[in-house]
């Protein structure tokens, strides 16, 4: 078994035991890079230096000579980052995201900076100034996104775990097309400092890992108070070390009603059915919840939201102070004007407009307003539920992984795809994206949504289910 | 058929930089006369990832102004997001409170044309960071005509409060004793030292104009004003403006004009300004304020100067002109108020102080904070002054030479060979005789009573005068010498 | 109510964007897609609805005022292509 292959768990277990050192780690993940890289196209930038530099600190925390990637729109101190848009230039960031701080004093290794759709606005991780990234277990297909880099690079075995961000399922679904875990904690538990926004008060970062556990091990890192991010909830009481004999015995596990008549891909569809029986062996109750509303207009709510929200975020690209330039405009209008146009990729471009038309005077009351009202309602439907149950069953996406290129035209079909994902944003919840095993060569994920600050139940929860699905193998398609 | 008549209808918005070490959602500090950019993190910067972080000491600068307003504290207020582009501005918006402020509903009272009191009424002040300053390259320094401008953002994120009156100001002289008395209440609160020469007050105005025949004219927003002067002349321009051209039956139209002080006129903007509707700011959660922390900040609140000027009136019997210029400067207050607490008398160290201690403070420029003599000091001074221990003159004499050699009354009286309580007795008599023998010519014609006009007597009374150094009483001198001379 | 072209390309303007006419009939369409399906909430009665700030009741955190001075302003400035000594330069303000 080469080094690579190990997972986080096991790998940290080894580094401590000094059955291999942090060298024979990095120059393991680098040869598993330079092999598959090249079909698979995960990074936007690499950073081997930065990582030989990191191993000679001698670090000796819990993640002490762990290679990672960071999604490129979380900030790292004089290396570049780019959020996959041209606009960002050859920006170096003068400061590190919080989470990263956090990773780096842990001792995890940079590799690099990865791919992901254009300021996370995306679901295939081709909507990105850097070319796509490919599906680690089909080349043909898409790794998801936005976070598709991040779910690419830990799927092939680059990394044991990434970091990557969700904003309506950024994480998830991702996770989902690569076979691999990945969890969008609750809003609040992870610092956003450092992280470029998209949907400010929807995002979240989160890590991609091989199992459960190891999803645990990053968490009980990453989740730290930070004062810088003033949505970041103090002296939270997150315990992510359980994992021997952890039960669902007892535990309420529902569907959702109005989901039910919703089309799923036949793989998913199975791997529902399995799923509900895996937790029906281990003794938890399945039961049914009512989200009318959530099924209804979420996807509207989300992207009045996240589009109001991205639009006020993208107004300090303009060219003054970093990023992409020009240095002959005649006035300063003229000067943003092209630095804008040029910068931006077209979806990010409708995406502004869409925002900055929602929020003017004569539009604002019928929709960015009535969206903020729209999400109380769905955070109050969601608390409801809870009540009812522990914790939601639902697919992460209803579709498997589509080809690349095969997307629609029509993008707000492509919403709709979200309808799974993005209402949990809207209601601050943690989700969890599982593998359930394979349809043909396709690895199938699902999701677990549970109330907020639930992440510690819900990552047991996947840990019991783990035990019968088995944990995902390291996708070999990218090697040349 | 009647002379028209036009009543002016006057709104005028404030920017007031509040006082704090660091700046309003960053820990960069607030020195605006650092070196250009240097005073600069990723958060004023609006670097991509950053995050703004409340500062407390601001939240509670803008409660104090609030209640030097007579504004009501909100137990929740919110931070919105106000779009434009403008190379100053680095996030591409403005954090601000204005759709829901952290105080409402106040009001500052002026003397309108008739002299009687009026209140303007406070809208509400709101808290919001300030953009950075631009510095142009036309050889005037102004906008116009710079075909580049040059962008020092330390100022980027100073925390300000907006204060937004009711359109209840009818004339640019209510305008001026509105900001005027605003003023002063809000340095006497302590949330700002509002250094008007340092830029930490700025002005707009909304004038419109109300014609006897039921025309109403559209409002028109001027900007640009940094001074009271500025503010005074801006509203008098745009009042003769809109008022000739109702009178010509012509249309006023809705728009922002600019304040040119040089050229002393408003003009209109070619500067497209975007309205929207602000997005709540997704990076800070509401802002709450307790019952309990309310009532803390109104205990910390000082006595407003109107108030205080009427207890010097009242309790010390103070001219009111004099009560009215003292509290004009909270920190001159202090200083008359620590002096008269050390016993001084009030009407007299009032006077010390409107005419000496103000007097060197010029000469030297020097804030009364950092006067050399203190207050409790110059009370010893007074005292001794109306004591008559020593004469006025020499109590200024001491005065100076404290002022220059920060030294103690007595060491100044010694310094200067005073002696206190005067010459008198037997050391006159002492210099008495002196003089006499020095003069015995003068003495002669005397006696011979060859001074009819008492010339030669007053030319040997100022000789005493100059030997005791002025520290004989006149009155003695002459009286000494009538019998010396006999 | 379907905005058309020209005003979809105002709204580009005001958040400086100039746009082909490819993008524009793309904006266009995705806008009045949108809109269409924003549309949906006058379906439901949110007349006495909060609007949403945050997902629970959280108090703003206070920071004390401490000045803590960023350790790399000059990197900041490094990072523009528009510095001059130590200002940021940039063209014309005011339009013609």
């Amino acid at each position: 078994m080469e080094l690579y292959e190990l997972n986080l768990y096991h790998l940290t277990e080894g580094l401590k035991a000094k059955k291999f050192s942090p060298e024979e780690v990095y120059e393991s993940c680098k040869k598993r890079i330079d092999s598959c890289e090249e079909n698979i196209h995960a990074f936007i930038t690499r950073t081997d230096e930065v990582a030989k530099s990191q191993l000679n600190e001698n670090n000796s925390g819990t993640l002490a000579g762990v290679p990672t990637v960071l999604k490129d729109n979380l900030c790292t101190k004089g290396i570049r980052t780019t959020a996959a848009s041209k606009i960002l230039g050859n920006w170096r960031p003068p400061y590190n995201a919080s989470a990263w701080n956090y990773l780096r004093d842990a001792g995890a290794i940079l590799m690099g900076k990865v791919n992901m759709d254009e300021f996370a606005m995306g679901n295939t991780c081709g909507n990105s100034a850097f070319g796509a990234t490919r599906n680690p277990n089909d080349l043909s297909r898409v790794p998801g996104g936005s976070s598709g880099g991040s779910a690419a690079a830990v799927s092939a075995g680059y990394v044991p775990f990434a970091l990557g961000s969700d904003t309506g399922g950024s994480i998830r679904q991702p996770a989902a097309y690569c076979g691999v875990y990945g969890l969008k904690p609750t809003y609040g538990m992870v610092s956003r400092y450092g992280l470029i926004s998209y949907g400010s008060s929807l995002d979240q970062i989160g890590p991609f890992a091989r199992t459960v556990r190891d999803l645990q091990l990053v968490m009980s890192v990453i989740a730290h108070y930070d004062p810088m991010d003033s949505s970041c909830f103090r002296e939270k009481n997150y315990d992510f070390t359980h994992h021997e004999n952890v039960s669902i015995k007892g535990k309420k596990f529902a569907l959702v009603k109005e989901f039910q008549d919703f089309s799923l891909d036949p793989g998913i569809e199975r791997a529902m059915k399995k799923t509900q029986e895996i937790l029906q062996e281990e003794g938890a109750e399945l039961v049914e919840v009512s989200l009318p509303v959530v099924s209804k207009y979420a996807v509207a709510c989300y992207y009045a939201l996240a589009m109001s929200e991205a639009h006020t975020n993208l107004e300090r690209y303009d060219g003054v102070r970093l990023g992409y330039t020009v240095k002959d405009a005649a006035g300063i209008k003229e000067m943003f004007e092209r630095v804008r146009s040029y910068g931006f990729g077209s979806e990010v471009k409708s995406r502004i407009i869409a925002g900055t038309c929602l929020t003017e005077p004569q539009r604002c009351e019928q929709y960015y307003v009535a969206a903020t009202k729209v999400r109380t309602l769905i955070a109050q439907e969601f608390a409801k539920a809870f009540t009812q149950t522990d914790f939601i069953l639902q697919p992460a996406s209803p579709e498997m992984p589509p080809l690349i290129g095969s997307q629609d035209d029509d993008a707000m079909k492509g919403y709709q795809a979200d309808l799974y994902t993005l209402p949990v944003n809207l209601a601050g919840l943690p989700g969890l994206s599982f593998f359930t095993g394979y349809y043909g060569d396709l690895p199938v994920g699902l999701q677990l949504i549970g109330p907020r600050w639930s992440d510690p139940a819900i990552l047991e929860a996947g840990l019991v289910i783990e035990r019968h699905t088995g944990t995902p193998e390291i996708a070999n398609e990218g090697v040349k | 058929m009647a002379e028209l008549t036009f009543t002016p209808v006057i709104g005028i918005e404030i920017h007031i930089r509040l006082k704090s070490d660091s700046k309003i959602f960053c820990s960069c500090s607030t020195n605006t006369d650092a070196p250009a950019n240097t005073n600069i993190c990723p958060v004023c910067m609006g670097l991509p990832g950053s995050l703004p972080h409340l500062n407390h000491r601001v939240v509670e600068q803008g409660m104090l102004a609030g209640l030097a307003l007579n504004c009501g504290i909100r137990p929740k207020s919110l931070f919105f997001r106000k779009s434009y582009f403008y190379p100053d501005l680095p996030k591409g918006h403005q954090i601000s409170q204005c759709d829901l402020p952290i105080t409402t509903e106040g009001y500052i009272e002026v003397h309108d044309a008739e002299g009687n009191l009026k209140k303007i009424r406070v809208h509400h002040l709101h808290l919001e960071e300030d953009v950075g300053s631009l510095h142009h390259s036309a050889s005037d320094g102004r906008l116009e005509g710079a075909d580049t401008s040059y962008v020092d953002y330390n100022r980027s994120g100073t925390p300000l409060a907006e204060i937004v009156s009711e359109p209840d100001v009818a004339s640019a002289a209510e305008a001026v004793e509105y900001v005027t008395t605003l003023r002063r209440r809000v340095i006497y609160s302590g949330a700002s030292d509002v250094e008007l020469e340092k830029g930490m007050m700025r002005f707009d105005a909304n004038v419109s104009m109300k014609c006897s025949d039921g025309r109403w004219g559209h409002k028109v927003e001027v900007k640009n004003m940094n001074s009271f002067k500025a503010l005074e002349r801006a509203i008098e321009f745009e009042i003769k403006r809109q008022k000739k051209i109702m009178l010509s039956g012509g249309e006023v139209i809705q728009e922002t004009r600019h304040w040119n002080d040089a050229k002393g006129v408003t003009t209109g903007s070619r500067l497209k300004e975007f309205y929207r509707k602000f997005i709540v700011e997704p990076d800070l959660p509401p802002l709450f304020i307790s019952q309990e922390w309310i009532d803390r900040m109104k205990a910390r609140m000082p006595e407003m100067p109107d108030v205080r000027a009427n207890r010097y009136v009242n309790e010390m019997n103070l001219p009111r002109e004099v009560a009215d210029f003292i509290t004009d400067d909270k920190n001159l207050a202090d200083y008359f108020e620590s002096c008269v607490k050390a016993g001084a008398n009030p009407v007299r160290a009032a006077h010390w102080v409107r005419t000496e201690v103000l007097r060197v403070m010029n000469e030297k420029q020097l804030k009364i904070q950092n006067f050399m003599i203190k207050p409790e000091v110059l009370a010893g001074l007074v005292t001794r002054v109306e004591e008559g221990k020593l004469s006025t003159t020499q109590g200024k004499e001491v005065f100076d030479y404290m002022c220059s050699n920060n030294c103690s009354v007595d060491d100044a009286v010694n310094k200067l060979g005073i002696t206190e309580g005067g010459v008198a007795g037997s050391a006159l008599d002492e210099i008495i005789k002196s003089v006499l023998a020095a003069n015995p010519d003068v003495l002669n014609e005397i006696k011979s009573g060859l001074d009819k006009k008492g010339k030669k007597l007053k030319f040997l009374q100022g000789l005493v005068m100059k030997e005791s150094k002025g520290q004989a009483k006149p009155q003695e001198v002459a009286e000494a010498i009538a019998q010396a001379v006999k | 109510m379907k905005l058309t072209s020209e005003q979809v390309n105002d709204i580009a303007l005001e958040s400086r964007l100039l746009l082909t006419e490819q993008e524009l009939a793309g904006a266009t369409r995705y806008i009045n897609n949108f809109l269409e399906i924003l549309d949906s909430f006058k379906e439901l009665d949110l007349t006495d609805v909060e609007p949403f700030s945050f997902a629970e009741v959280l108090e703003c955190p206070l920071r004390e005022d401490k000045v803590a001075a960023f350790p790399d302003a000059e990197a900041i400035l490094h990072e523009s292509e528009h510095v001059d000594g130590s200002y940021f330069k940039v063209p014309r303000i005011m339009e013609e």
